[in-house]
């Protein structure tokens, strides 16, 4: 009815275009403005963030998918994401410390664990050992190998990826030997208990994967950096700061187009050569920084299809697809501190079998995994006075879900949403669902509405040891495979996580330049 | 924590030698891995499929059929438009709206009306919706001359939060319905007859006369076939009233408590502007909590003058509004007391837009420059979008000439 007219749309070259405003294509943009890059943003949605958003409910502002932010740190020992933010892009956003690390909470009548865990290492090891009476070296010497990883890929970063062999192997022995391994490989030679093991491995469901697969490095620096620079959440959620981001973009000369979703990227003798939206613009341009995953890319975007070699459906084939996320919002009538709830972070499990409760994600029962905040107790004003914000997020492998029809979708996802709500309650102990005045359940069919990932994927690519960030980094130059195109986003080189994807859009920014300016492209 | 409080320790996994040597392994390994992997193309997205199911962009609809219910109200059953992509209908909870994209005299609107049919009758191939004649209406004056059997119609996928939640609400329901607000509570009653939804439902009607109650007979046939699970009370504002068991003058708390208990119920509450008005006042005798009391968006407010803090003195005014939208920019004029979305909608620049209340954040756009009020009773703005002056053009009234950014249709 109200159709797109010829003069509304976009048919100028441009340096780059990025496909997505997420964490990655936002970065990504704001990097190429700064340098004074001719760029345009396209986003399907409305809005800025992708997963990294908010949305509203009667009285109460939703935190969409963050828990918590890995390695921004406090102002005297900042981390790499508040480096990026503070320093390089200069963003207008406030971020919170996060009060503790977890509370790990497991259900089954046979296992002993309800324990609070608070972020420095001293006390980290301290209530470790306190649980878990003579564990404490060996916890330690797994920190001490986060250390090593830390200072390894600060390293590799310094020499710009190309580091010293000789020097890898002499300062950074430990990384370069554990990092082949998994997670379970290297506890077990370090020998560290069962019970501490259990508690250590509390974080497993950020990565989403057993920790018998699982990649050692990833896992380890990921802890090793929330307990070192503590987890921050933004103040105003993280629709704050994606919107600063847009802001800067703005700011910076970069146009933002949002209800666009790109229909094509053309290729032609290997090269990229433009985008075509839905909305009919038909766009020059040698550079897309994508923040599509690689999947979608390959077997959707690119124009024409003879244009995909054959090793890029290869690539994709050979990786796992990573879960998809099951949310429950919640704003409630009562305070967190009359429901007696202490803490942020709630990491509920029926036990630490990884195996058997990743298994479980591809069943549509009642879920043996969550991990769930309680947004006030981060941020007290959050929400108006009296009430509080509880989410509980579970997972699942899209798959489950695909023999769903549409009239059974809406009961079936309240009956997941009830389990979940029950398994906290009683864990907790904290009546909750007397007080919802506000409910909202995010199935992986609503994640895959919002965001348009593939099959409803919030977790990217799995992590084994061979498709670990490390492994993707390594392999970065080979495995590209059509000119001008970088990725960024949870499907690419770090990984899912916040932290991780904000910072590979910064990389695909960078190589971008770089791309433009050896081409001699950069006016 | 510093590792030079103790020795540097080397790890050993399985042998310092065949560490290192897996490490070299990791690329090799990986190359290996892809070269054995399939190549054939991933042509199946099962979640983008059901979302697309649910959650369509438009739907493209055909009037099938129009009946008379009263003598003001009219309602239009539609069905998929043949010609075009739309095939099956998006599934919906009973209690949620399509926002319908129309032109009228070449002025492109939409307006948000919610389901009078089940969401069973979705699966069966039609939805209806129930309009009320204005006769000093925008649309529906156009609607009465012009809507036939035939005419086609582009709607939204099903939207709003209006909708019982059995894991929030009581199941005891004490639907408020005035005017043409009962059509909510007529896909509810159909549902809760089909044996879908299993709630009680007591209806209280607010109806200005006696020959213009909308759905009265299906309704009374509801609750005669239902009497555990449906009630109906009609409560009708004229002077004199001669249809039986029915309440005369407007819903006051003491009617409501004379046919439910308030202890036990959730109230949703669906009508005009001044029902809500007249019914806050009344259910806050209550002293409820906010959780027990569900409210459906009415649209833009009316009365915009009479809201707090507005600033009355430009009240005649006609504002210069800029209007960026994709590569183009547009000036058009902007009257202080009508949103912006309608000062956009008569210069045919509509950005996209659904409820119209301000909530869905569909139409949110960028304030360059320039000054705006909001509607303090229907500010759905997120906290940093106040802070980077975005703003909702269906809450938002210009106090100065503007230069806005809006985004492109849908």
């Amino acid at each position: 009815m109200i159709e797109q007219i010829a003069e509304q749309q976009h048919s100028d070259f441009y340096d780059a275009v990025i496909i997505g405003a997420g964490n990655g294509g936002l970065v990504a943009a704001a990097t190429l403005a700064m340098k004074g890059a001719k760029i345009l943003l396209l986003e399907r949605h409305n809005l800025p963030g992708g997963f990294a958003t908010s949305f509203k409910r009667g009285r109460f502002e939703f935190e969409t998918s963050l828990h918590e932010l890995c390695d921004y740190g406090p102002p005297s020992d900042k981390g790499s994401v508040r480096d990026l933010f503070e320093d390089r892009l200069g963003l207008d956003a406030e971020f919170v410390e996060v009060p503790e690390a977890f509370r790990l909470i497991l259900t089954d009548p046979q296992e002993e664990i309800n324990v609070r865990m608070p972020f420095g290492f001293d006390n980290f090891l301290d209530a470790i050992e306190k649980e878990v009476p003579g564990c404490r070296t060996s916890v330690k010497r797994f920190f001490d190998l986060g250390e090593d990883i830390l200072s390894a890929i600060n390293y590799i970063g310094k020499t710009k990826g190309n580091p010293d062999q000789n020097v890898l192997l002499k300062e950074h022995a430990n990384f370069l030997k554990t990092a082949a391994y998994t997670l379970d490989d290297v506890q077990q030679a370090l020998e560290i208990p069962e019970k501490a093991r259990k508690i250590l491995n509390a974080y497993w469901v950020y990565l989403g994967i057993p920790t018998s697969r699982l990649n050692f490095t990833i896992y380890t620096l990921m802890e090793y950096l929330y307990i070192l620079r503590k987890a921050h959440i933004p103040k105003k959620r993280s629709h704050e700061y994606t919107t600063a981001l847009d802001a800067k973009i703005r700011e910076c000369g970069g146009k933002i187009e949002y209800n666009t979703k790109v229909e094509k990227i053309l290729v032609e003798n290997g090269k990229v050569v433009g985008v075509e939206t839905s909305n009919g613009d038909k766009i020059k341009t040698n550079h897309v920084v994508c923040n599509a995953s690689p999947t979608l890319a390959y077997n959707i975007l690119i124009h024409p299809k003879s244009e995909v070699p054959e090793i890029a459906y290869k690539q994709v084939n050979a990786r796992r697809h990573a879960i998809a996320g099951f949310v429950v919002y919640m704003g409630l009538d009562t305070t967190a501190e009359e429901l007696g709830l202490k803490d942020y972070s709630y990491f509920i499990y029926d036990n630490m079998n990884t195996e058997e409760l990743y298994d479980s994600l591809n069943k549509l029962e009642k879920p043996r995994v969550q991990a769930s905040i309680c947004l006030n107790n981060a941020i007290p004003d959050c929400s108006p006075p009296g009430t509080c914000i509880i989410s509980i997020t579970s997972a699942f492998q899209p798959e489950a879900w695909k023999d769903v029809k549409p009239e059974e979708y809406f009961k079936l996802k309240n009956k997941i949403a009830e389990y979940l709500i029950e398994t906290f309650e009683k864990a907790t102990g904290a009546s909750i669902r007397e007080h919802i005045e506000e409910i909202e359940v995010a199935s992986p069919q609503t994640f895959a509405h919002y965001t348009g990932t593939y099959n409803g994927i919030m977790y990217g690519y799995e992590q084994d040891p061979w498709d670990s960030f490390l492994a993707r980094l390594m392999t970065m130059y080979d495995e590209k495979y059509i000119d001008g195109l970088e990725f960024c986003g949870g499907f690419a080189g770090r990984g899912h996580g916040y932290g991780a994807t904000l910072k590979d859009g910064e990389t695909a920014g960078l190589l971008t330049l770089q791309d433009l300016i050896k081409k001699g492209e950069l006016k | 924590m510093s590792k030079k409080d103790n020795e540097k320790f080397d790890i050993t996994i399985k042998s310092p030698t065949r560490d290192l040597f897996a490490f070299t392994k990791i690329v090799p390994q990986r190359k290996k891995r892809i070269e054995k992997a399939s190549s054939e193309p991933i042509t199946s997205d099962p979640m983008n499929e059901l979302a697309s199911i649910l959650h369509p962009k438009r739907q493209y609809l055909v009037i099938d059929e129009i009946r008379d219910e009263t003598k003001s109200t009219k309602t239009f059953k539609l069905i998929p438009d043949l010609d075009s992509n739309t095939k099956e209908l998006a599934y919906f909870r009973a209690g949620q709206y399509l926002s319908l994209k129309v032109k009228v005299n070449e002025v492109a609107i939409t307006r948000p009306y919610s389901i009078s049919s089940s969401p069973t009758d979705a699966l069966n191939g039609f939805y209806e919706i129930t309009i009320r004649k204005t006769d000093d209406g925008f649309l529906t004056p156009y609607i009465w001359n012009n809507w036939k059997v035939g005419t086609k119609i582009i709607s939204s996928d099903p939207a709003g939060h209006f909708y019982y939640d059995n894991l929030r609400d009581l199941k005891n329901i004490i639907g408020i319905g005035g005017g043409s607000g009962i059509t909510p509570f007529r896909s509810m009653a159909k549902e809760i007859a089909e044996g879908k939804l299993d709630i009680k439902l007591t209806i209280i009607y607010g109806s200005s006369e006696e020959d213009d109650i909308i759905f009265y007979e299906e309704l009374k046939q509801l609750e005669k076939k239902h009497p555990d699970k449906i009630k109906v009370v009609i409560v009708l504002s004229c002077e004199e009233v001669t249809l039986e068991g029915c309440e005369q003058g407007f819903i006051t708390a003491d009617i409501i408590k004379k046919y439910v208990n308030i202890d036990t119920s959730s109230f949703f509450i669906c009508g005009p502007q001044i029902m809500y008005d007249f019914v806050d006042k009344e259910i806050s005798k209550f002293n409820l909590p906010l959780k027990r009391i569900r409210k459906e968006l009415y649209g833009e407010v009316k009365d915009v003058l009479n809201l707090p803090n507005f600033p009355k003195e430009i009240a005649e005014k006609t504002f210069k509004v800029k209007v960026h939208i994709g590569n183009q920019t547009k000036e058009i004029p902007a009257v202080a007391t009508e949103t912006l979305l309608v000062a956009m909608e008569r210069a045919n620049l509509a950005p996209p837009s659904i409820c119209r209340s301000g909530e869905c954040g569909l139409c949110r756009s960028l304030l360059i420059n320039g000054d705006l009020y909001v509607s303090p009773i229907n500010d759905g703005r997120r906290e940093a979008d106040k802070k980077f002056n975005f703003f909702h053009p269906c809450s938002s009234y210009p106090i100065t000439d503007l230069e806005i950014k809006i985004p492109r249709s849908i």
